[in-house]
């Protein structure tokens, strides 16, 4: 129950954070994506069996709150779950390592999921300004912000999981 | 009889002579120069010897009074920090109050809608779209496709709402066309928003006469928005050979990148025409 309460709270002051603060971090038009970088870190550290149903409720929370179509962040945190369960068995031991993998290859897809949402809706844009203005810098930012936000998330996890425990 | 001048006597009675001689002397002010001369590199060291003293005993002696000093230092570094703060504070509240008056007054100056102020509480999550959330809702009198503005101009429309927030939709999102007119020129075109923010101006007829810095109000075409709000100036035209209209690019005048307070107008019902467009 503390574990589900405390990842509950870092997420909902992750989105609160999120939503007045990073989002106005802005390298010309791309920004930090702290949510997803929570759900990464907590995905790396977790040792719960039934964490992918807190996952699939952090995305429909994300669903509902943002503009974004409904299914883009569950379908995000679900594949950063699916991919952290390889990564974890692969290079344990540099968890850094995996936590930048992560971060790549979600911001990747997210950035590719909403740009695909724009071509089915028929909205124009130009792909090399959407390449250059939002998702490198996008991928910049959060490479950036990976580093503390894994340093917190292991801090929390020393703290959740003592030494051993398996639930 | 004793002999007073024996070589004794004489020696003392000569010592006193002199002694006499040289306090006469002094005190006459003839030896003066001597004095000076003789007495000022004394001084020169004393002076240096008391005030190596009284340095080594200040040195010493006062701790307690720099203990004293430091407390009361860092007392007043705590007091000063702290209306510091006050200051900051007040400034802030300040800075808010002065934008709420704002909005008042333009309230006041456009009777025709009713407003209700919000404040902006976020930005959407994805930088593809370019959304804010504020802190009205449904129990505010907020309804979806209300329009919403700032003192300056048009910031963008109601998009999504729940009981005490709502989503408002900017006219720099890429899925954003408002109709507008242009006010010297008379005539009518549509200003949308991109990815990156920057807003252009399109549909406007090949023919017409644009000039740079011309005004943009929307036109009310479509019931979308209500007609004569400010919305940006332009910046730039182009027009390609056989193309049916040009383009261009807009300032818009309201800055979305400060946006902290923003007005809905909440008697304006948007007009649903989704059912005629084929």
């Amino acid at each position: 129950m503390l574990i589900y309460l405390a990842y509950g709270m870092s997420f909902v002051l992750a989105m609160m954070l999120q939503y007045g603060v990073f989002s106005r971090w802005m390298i010309l038009s791309g920004s930090p994506d702290l949510v997803l970088l929570l759900i990464i870190a907590l995905c790396l550290h977790q040792k719960h069996r039934r964490f992918w149903i807190l996952i699939l409720i952090m995305g429909g929370v994300v669903g509902f709150v943002s503009a974004l179509p409904f299914f883009i962040p569950m379908v995000v945190y679900m594949a950063v779950y699916l991919a952290s369960f390889g990564l974890k068995q692969r290079v344990w031991q540099t968890p850094l390592l995996a936590m930048f993998l992560l971060t790549f290859g979600a911001t990747i897809l997210v950035n590719f999921l909403s740009i695909a949402v724009l071509f089915i809706q028929r909205i124009p844009f130009n792909f090399s300004i959407a390449l250059v203005n939002v998702v490198l810098p996008s991928v910049f930012l959060n490479m950036f912000l990976a580093i503390p936000v894994h340093a917190i998330m292991r801090e929390l996890s020393v703290w959740l999981y003592p030494q051993g425990a398996q639930i | 009889m004793r002999n007073l001048f024996t070589p004794k006597n004489l020696r003392n009675l000569i010592l006193i002579v002199v002694i006499a001689g040289v306090l006469i002397l002094a005190i006459s002010g003839y030896l003066t120069p001597i004095f000076s001369v003789s007495v000022s590199p004394l001084i020169s060291a004393q002076s240096w010897i008391s005030g190596r003293y009284l340095a080594f005993r200040d040195f010493f002696g006062s701790p307690r009074d720099m203990a004293t000093l430091r407390e009361e230092n860092i007392t007043l570094r705590n007091e000063v920090a702290q209306l510091q703060s006050e200051i900051i504070a007040l400034q802030e509240n300040l800075a808010q109050a002065d934008i709420l008056y704002t909005l008042l007054d333009f309230a006041r100056n456009n009777p025709d809608h009713e407003y209700e102020a919000a404040t902006v509480i976020g930005r959407e999550i994805s930088p593809y779209l370019q959304y804010i959330i504020i802190d009205k809702g449904s129990n505010n009198g907020i309804r979806y496709g209300m329009p919403v503005v700032t003192q300056q101009g048009l910031v963008g429309r109601i998009d999504a709402v729940i009981s005490d927030a709502a989503r408002v939709q900017l006219i720099t999102d890429a899925g954003s066309v408002v109709n507008v007119r242009l006010k010297t020129a008379n005539v009518e075109g549509q200003v949308s928003g991109s990815i990156t923010g920057e807003v252009s101006l399109d549909m406007v007829p090949v023919e017409s006469q644009v000039d740079i810095g011309e005004v943009i109000l929307t036109s009310g075409l479509g019931g979308t928005y209500p007609p004569n709000i400010f919305v940006g100036q332009v910046l730039s035209m182009q027009s390609r050979q056989n193309a049916l209209f040009q383009t261009g690019s807009v300032q818009p005048i309201v800055d979305f990148s400060t946006l902290s307070a923003v007005l809905v107008i909440t008697n304006f019902e948007a007009v649903d025409i989704t059912p005629l467009v084929p």
